[in-house]
């Protein structure tokens, strides 16, 4: 089944409900449905089943109508983060080859083949015929999602119809979703907690309301907004409920309607999580847990008596109907799932993953209870801000860099929560730090910048010659 | 004031190549400046000037530059 269908038939039922709702505008199911054939209409005519798409839209309606309007046609969506810098956004655009860019205006100077660029204003202009989303085969791609990749370049995670299905499905049973929800959606496309947004919520009948972008820097005005559209469900990342829990004047803003919130993507403070239970005492706490390549995998309903600030707490047991197993020797999750990813996308085609289980590279290990409990990566992945970062990355771009001798990323523990990126670097022609790293501002993206920088003479090392991480680790923990 | 506030920012929480060229009006939430940068700011602020800063009045506008937090401050400051 195609992942846009649970669309259609749930809009049959619920043709009047809105289906969007955006800080000065709202659509229907049935407007929706409408706007999705006039994107599907016009890019049918260019044959594009099974090619990418790719989206340059911000967070919202439109957006959304072209990701369904893709998958119509069966088609994959591919959503850039247009707040990359160019140089990223050209990289991954060069690596997925999209058949198309879905934008607004006129095509960005920075874009190589201009003609594959559409505009949306344009498509939505489009002579609708109502059609049904195109069938197509349960492993067919729906999505390719860039995340950071450990060579360097960014690497597209390939998700099928049949996983997002699956997902779906399981999110919706689960949370018990349906037509009364009203779901608060900040996550942005190119981010896979946007998946629960855009599918589970459609497919039980429920609302969508995008946040405004700008009342993450506001609390109390993102609790004041969570309250007066009596928000249901709320799918976000930790660090922003921590901020929540300790200045969004939870106390004097309750929540009421507030059956549920969500959280993954990195590991929850436990001092905060504390809080935050406290504050909303009636509103359901779930951790989610997964890498992009199996989507959610573990979660945790919050016992609110078993948490305390000395331990974080359980990933828990397996969500999505997923097989875990972990590795005997090195402690690793080892994944098996309908939610699993297909492969990466490189170089325009999938580079298929056919291992039975995905070797996670995260460190987990069983408490008294049977559930799964994180103890961090086996190999160098940080987590910043929700995000995965691999040093790996940052490392290229810097070493890219004029006057650069050697480098090396790592990650430093953030007070409030996750890790950041921190470079130790090495100059050549005794160049100056703040001239030497000035362009890296224009090639990574802000979530990717180091927050420290140290000059040595040279990389601290083992005695095989590798790079002693350790050793740096260390000297950030001193400065 | 200022100059510890620009410690603070600089050494804890974003790294901007020439913070000598950085103006007390240059946008810090383009410079890197986040929610988590903003909860450990506040933090650091009430602490260090003995102030409460509301939670109400924690924006973008407040926050956004170092002529804003200043000015923030001082209304709080007694």
């Amino acid at each position: 089944m195609n992942i846009a269908t649970p669309f259609f038939q749930q809009c049959a039922q619920t043709p009047d409900k809105p289906a969007f709702i955006e800080e000065n505008s709202s659509i229907t199911y049935a407007e929706f449905k409408t706007q999705i054939e006039k994107v599907a209409t016009f890019l049918k005519k260019q044959q594009i089943q099974n090619q990418c798409v790719a989206i340059a839209l911000d967070r919202g309606i439109d957006a959304a109508t072209c990701i369904y309007g893709v998958l119509q046609t069966g088609a994959i969506y591919l959503p850039l983060d247009i707040k990359n810098p160019v140089t990223r956004l050209t990289t991954i655009i060069n690596d997925a080859q999209p058949s198309f860019i879905i934008g607004k205006g006129p095509a960005p100077d920075w874009l190589e083949k201009s003609d594959s660029w559409l505009d949306i204003s344009q498509l939505l202009l489009t002579d609708a015929e109502s059609y049904l989303p195109v069938q197509v085969n349960s492993t067919d791609l729906a999505t390719i999602l860039y995340t950071s990749g450990s060579t360097g370049n960014p690497k597209g995670v390939a998700l099928s119809h049949q996983a997002l299905l699956n997902f779906s499905r399981w999110t919706s049973a689960t949370f018990n979703l349906d037509q009364q929800d009203r779901i608060a959606s900040l996550a942005p496309f190119h981010f896979d907690l946007s998946i629960f947004d855009l599918f589970s919520s459609l497919a039980t009948g429920a609302s969508v309301y995008f946040l405004p972008s700008r009342l993450s820097l506001s609390p109390s005005r993102l609790t004041a907004w969570l309250s007066e559209y009596k928000i249901t469900t709320w799918y976000t990342v930790p660090s922003l409920l921590s901020f929540i829990a300790l200045k969004g004047a939870l106390a004097t803003t309750p929540l009421p309607h507030l059956k549920r919130i969500l959280f993954a993507g990195e590991v929850f403070p436990s001092q905060h999580l504390i809080k935050l239970a406290d504050l909303l005492a009636d509103t359901e706490l779930y951790n989610l847990y997964g890498p992009t390549e199996t989507n959610v995998c573990c979660y945790w309903q919050v016992e609110r008596q078993r948490v305390t600030a000395e331990r974080t707490i359980p990933i828990g047991d397996a969500a999505c109907g997923a097989q875990l197993t972990m590795d005997n020797e090195t402690g690793e999750l080892l994944v098996k799932s309908l939610n699993n990813f297909s492969g990466y996308w490189q170089q325009g085609k999938l580079q298929s993953f056919n291992a039975e289980f995905y070797p996670t590279g995260d460190k987990v290990s069983l408490n008294e209870q049977s559930e799964f409990l994180y103890h961090g990566r086996l190999d160098r992945m940080l987590k910043c801000s929700g995000y995965r970062v691999e040093p790996a990355e940052i490392e290229q771009c810097i070493n890219q860099l004029n006057n650069i001798e050697s480098c090396a990323v790592v990650g430093i523990k953030d007070q409030t929560s996750g890790q950041r990126p921190a470079a130790v670097i090495v100059l050549k022609n005794n160049a100056k730090l703040a001239e030497t790293i000035k362009p890296l501002r224009q090639q990574l993206a802000p979530y990717m910048q180091p927050c420290k920088f140290v000059v040595l003479d040279a990389l601290p090392s083992l005695s095989n010659g590798k790079t002693d991480y350790q050793a740096i680790q260390n000297l950030f923990k001193k400065t | 004031m200022k100059q510890k506030i620009r410690e603070f920012i600089f050494n804890e929480l974003i790294f901007v190549a020439e913070p000598e060229n950085f103006s007390d009006d240059d946008d810090l939430l383009e410079a890197g400046l986040d929610s988590m940068g903003i909860m450990r700011l506040i933090m650091h602020m009430e602490e260090q000037f003995n102030i409460t800063l509301p939670d109400s009045e924690i924006d973008p506008d407040n926050v956004k530059s170092f002529n804003a937090l200043e000015q923030w401050i001082l209304q709080h400051k007694t």
